[in-house]
């Protein structure tokens, strides 16, 4: 698909060419002028009297030695009228490369620029002069044209006389072929030099450097023939840019063509260049003098050189079967046709032929040589959309994957939390609810308890179930609500007693991050030191006082536990509820002091490291959402 | 304070516990009980023929959980006390009723001077709360703010409670007494209890607000 639009551009050029081509060998409609009268004059001068009149054959065509001086030359022609015409009429001078002052039957009708001791004039363009139909008369009328010359190539063609309206339209498009013609394709070629020029200065390829440089020659060549007037001085230069850039552009096409049949260039570059540049050495060489035989041989080497590449091209080429490059080399090929074509009108054996073809292959074969280009370019576009959406294809894909593992991640972590729970209340029921409840059942079978005592194990039971409850009540575990709640459950039962407990916890952060398997165990053994002191104190008044110590090492948890009691005797600080304590504290690495002052009372002082501890799930879970985060945001910017 | 006994319903599926609390509520000159039912047909039966000051509830009943007939009566009767009976105290128990428009609980084992003192408080304008409660309504506040839900919005000024109000539940948090909080903030410790009450009617509003919001979006409810 993409081929064949870009084919069009160069097909829609080429159908464009062929019409042109066809309105070019149009036949003339009214016969033009046949024969012409030829006398020698001084410049721009009216034939002497005793002018030398020799009759010659249109077109006309005549050449004069390079070094000649101006000349005068008077030109006449002849036409038979069967009547007097009433409308306006009008000369067509299709050629006339010299201009000249013209007048019909003695009155001047017009004059155009001729060359002079300063100026040297080409014209490539037609001429339309009007004639005055009062002018004319029946039977034999006289056409005259003073003009100079110098030496060169000359010619007078296509000379016609009728009604101005059907020779207006003639000229017309006689004009869109040899002025407007070499205009569009010089524009065009310096609008081709500018985009490759430019592509070329970003990227310097030898493909774009050539092509630029090939778009160049044929502005310069295009400015040789759109400019007709010419100052004397300037003129071997216009000869020597035409020629330059005539063989240097043919050198660049036989180089593109050897490229594209796959021969090594840079061996045979050198020859088709230094035969391009031997023309335009010559003529500068022998200032000027040159030109006609440049014209003549060295003109058709160039166009050999090229037809020898182009065949080369066809045959490695058209076997591949590559479109766009059997586009490159047909559009050569008609280049090379349209420069045969010119040669032969210069030479003067297509006298019916109005227009030179290059004007219009050139540019159509600058085109078709950036076709590959541009569809290099498409391909590169599409390759690189591809990439993206592939790389965006596995962008998400990829995300998806971290998004389905990072789920996976957290659910085995809340299976990990669940667990460790579980084995943390199995351990708690193992050491605390189960025994006490397993030895209360053993002394209620002895009956060996009173009803009080019974009532007494139960609570004390449900106390540690309570205690364990709060303890797992928050999710991730709020030690600091799990102490306050004892606090809270124990203070009616020390009001019963008549002991005042005070609770000083200002001293308190509000959240408090701390490994969950050390919650219950803090939580048992400030249980145990205040069911001591409730039990057994005999104090009037109990202090809790928490707080939370910074050190260079971490914060520290303390506890302390002060009631004015009795003391412990000394024989009860080995006791079995001392003991629980100490091992508890032992397990989570806690430190536990015991002060006891025997009738002055008990100081129990628990401090307990808060090493920092990424409470499970939650922790983890921003954690490593940001880490997911990071991943994908990194993978988007490979 | 009006001479009035204070009349109380009592919706407990336990006979033991039935029993008991009916012992306690009989043995109170200054309480009349209006009612005992012992499970959810029942107590909506007791509900809508009688006039009553404090309900006292049990969440699990045989037939159905009493956290509806709880929204029920809050609806209604905005100036009933209702006070939810629990093993644990425990946060989800609790809170969830708070929600729905309890203003008090109290534990099945409580002493009768606890469960007539926790009565005659909620009657005085007062609601008990323990450290591990007040943490939870915290909590519960903080998600409604915005953390979990995406639905509600997240500006501060959507916070329902006051500056104040937000210390007590924190010091409460810490396990502090009413007492001692009142010392701090040099305000009455009952003047804490009150604070409590209305946090609890708050949470209740608020998460009212957020189910009839729900609701809606279900398409359970029109208009």
């Amino acid at each position: 698909m993409r081929t064949v639009r870009i084919l069009r551009i160069p097909t829609a050029a080429l159908m464009a060419a062929v019409f042109l081509a066809s309105l070019a060998v149009l036949p003339a409609r009214a016969d033009p002028l046949a024969v012409v009268d030829w006398a020698q004059t001084a410049p721009a001068a009216p034939p002497a009297a005793n002018a030398q009149w020799t009759t010659l054959d249109l077109p006309l065509r005549w050449t004069a030695a390079e070094e000649s001086s101006l000349q005068g030359v008077a030109l006449r022609l002849r036409f038979r009228l069967s009547a007097q015409p009433t409308d306006a009429w009008a000369l067509l001078l299709t050629l006339a490369t010299n201009g000249g002052r013209v007048s019909v039957n003695d009155r001047v009708i017009g004059e155009i620029r001729m060359a002079d001791e300063a100026t040297d004039v080409r014209w490539r363009r037609p001429h339309l002069l009007a004639i005055d139909p009062s002018v004319l008369k029946a039977g034999d009328n006289v056409i005259l044209m003073q003009t100079t010359y110098r030496g060169g190539v000359h010619a007078l063609a296509g000379v016609e006389v009728g009604p101005l309206s059907t020779l207006s339209e003639r000229y017309e498009r006689q004009f869109f072929l040899s002025s407007t013609l070499p205009w569009i394709g010089g524009t065009l070629a310096a609008l081709l030099a500018l985009i490759f020029g430019v592509l070329w200065l970003r990227r310097r390829e030898t493909t774009l450097g050539l092509l630029t440089l090939s778009a160049l020659l044929w502005v310069a060549r295009s400015l040789f023939l759109v400019i007709e007037t010419v100052p004397l001085d300037a003129r071997l230069w216009m000869q020597t840019l035409f020629y330059s850039s005539t063989g240097i552009f043919a050198a660049v096409m036989t180089t593109a063509l050897l490229r594209l049949a796959g021969r090594d260039v840079r061996r045979d570059f050198w020859l088709p260049l230094a035969y391009g540049a031997l023309g335009p050495i010559l003529l500068v060489a022998t200032s000027g003098f040159a030109a006609p035989y440049l014209d003549q041989w060295w003109l058709p080497g160039l166009i050999l050189i090229a037809g020898t590449a182009l065949f080369y091209a066809v045959l490695s080429r058209v076997r591949q079967h590559e479109r766009l490059q059997i586009v490159v080399v047909g559009a050569i090929a008609i280049t090379i046709g349209a420069a045969i074509h010119d040669y032969a009108v210069v030479e003067g054996w297509l006298p019916q032929a109005k227009s030179l073809a290059l004007h219009w292959a050139g540019p159509l074969l600058l085109v078709a040589l950036a076709a590959p280009l541009v569809d290099r370019f498409m391909g590169v576009l599409r390759d690189a959309e591809l990439a993206r959406s592939d790389l965006e294809t596995r962008v998400r894909e990829r995300e998806q994957l971290l998004k389905r593992n990072y789920e996976r991640l957290r659910e085995s972590e809340r299976v990990q939390a669940t667990a460790a729970e579980r084995t943390r209340i199995m351990q708690d029921m193992h050491d605390g609810l189960g025994s006490q409840l397993l030895s209360s059942l053993m002394l209620v079978e002895r009956g060996a308890l009173s009803q009080h005592q019974v009532a007494q194990i139960l609570r004390e039971s449900i106390d540690d179930m309570r205690l364990a409850i709060d303890a797992l009540a928050q999710g991730n575990t709020d030690l600091l609500a799990a102490l306050g709640n004892l606090r809270y459950r124990m203070e009616p039962r020390f009001r019963a007693s008549g002991i005042e407990l005070t609770w000083d916890a200002r001293g308190l952060p509000e959240e408090l991050n701390i490994n969950p398997d050390a919650v219950l165990p803090i939580l048992r053994i400030v249980q145990e030191a205040l069911t001591n002191a409730l039990k057994h104190s005999h104090a009037r008044a109990v202090s809790v006082v928490l707080t939370v110590d910074p050190a260079d090492d971490g914060p520290w948890l303390q506890v302390r536990v002060t009631d004015n009691g009795r003391g412990i005797a000394g024989e009860r600080v080995g006791g079995r509820g001392l003991l629980n304590m100490r091992t508890r504290a032992g397990k989570i690495g806690a430190q536990l002091k015991l002060e006891s002052v025997p009738g002055a009372g008990t100081r129990v002082r628990l401090t307990y490291r808060l090493e920092p501890y990424h409470s499970g799930v939650t922790r983890g879970q921003t954690q490593l959402g940001m880490n997911t985060e990071a991943i994908i945001e990194r993978f988007r910017q490979l | 304070m009006s001479t009035e006994p204070i009349s109380i319903l009592i919706v407990e599926d336990e006979p033991e516990f039935r029993r008991r609390f009916t012992q306690i509520i009989e043995s109170e000159p200054s309480m009349r009980l209006v009612g005992v039912a012992s499970n959810k047909r029942d107590a909506q039966s007791l509900i809508e023929r009688e006039e009553f000051d404090v309900l006292l509830i049990d969440l699990g009943l045989p037939d159905g959980n009493g956290t509806e007939l709880i929204r029920a009566v809050s609806q209604r009767r905005p100036d009933t006390d209702i006070m939810v009976v629990t093993v644990f105290g425990d946060e989800q128990h609790v809170v969830s009723a708070i929600e729905a428009g309890a203003t008090g609980y109290i534990l099945k084992d409580s002493t009768p001077a606890d469960v007539i003192s926790c009565i005659k408080l909620l009657r005085a304008g007062g609601s008990p709360v323990s450290p591990v409660v007040a943490r939870s309504v915290l909590r519960a506040i903080r998600n409604r703010m915005g953390g979990t839900s995406t639905r509600s919005p997240t500006a501060p000024e959507n916070n329902p409670l006051s500056a104040r109000e937000t210390e007590i539940l924190q010091l409460l948090a810490k396990g502090m007494s009413f007492n001692e909080i009142g010392e701090i903030l040099g305000i009455s410790p009952h003047t804490v209890t009150a604070h409590i009450k209305k946090i609890y009617r708050k949470l209740a509003v608020h998460s009212r607000g957020e189910a009839v919001y729900e609701a809606t979006q279900m398409g359970l409810l029109r208009g």
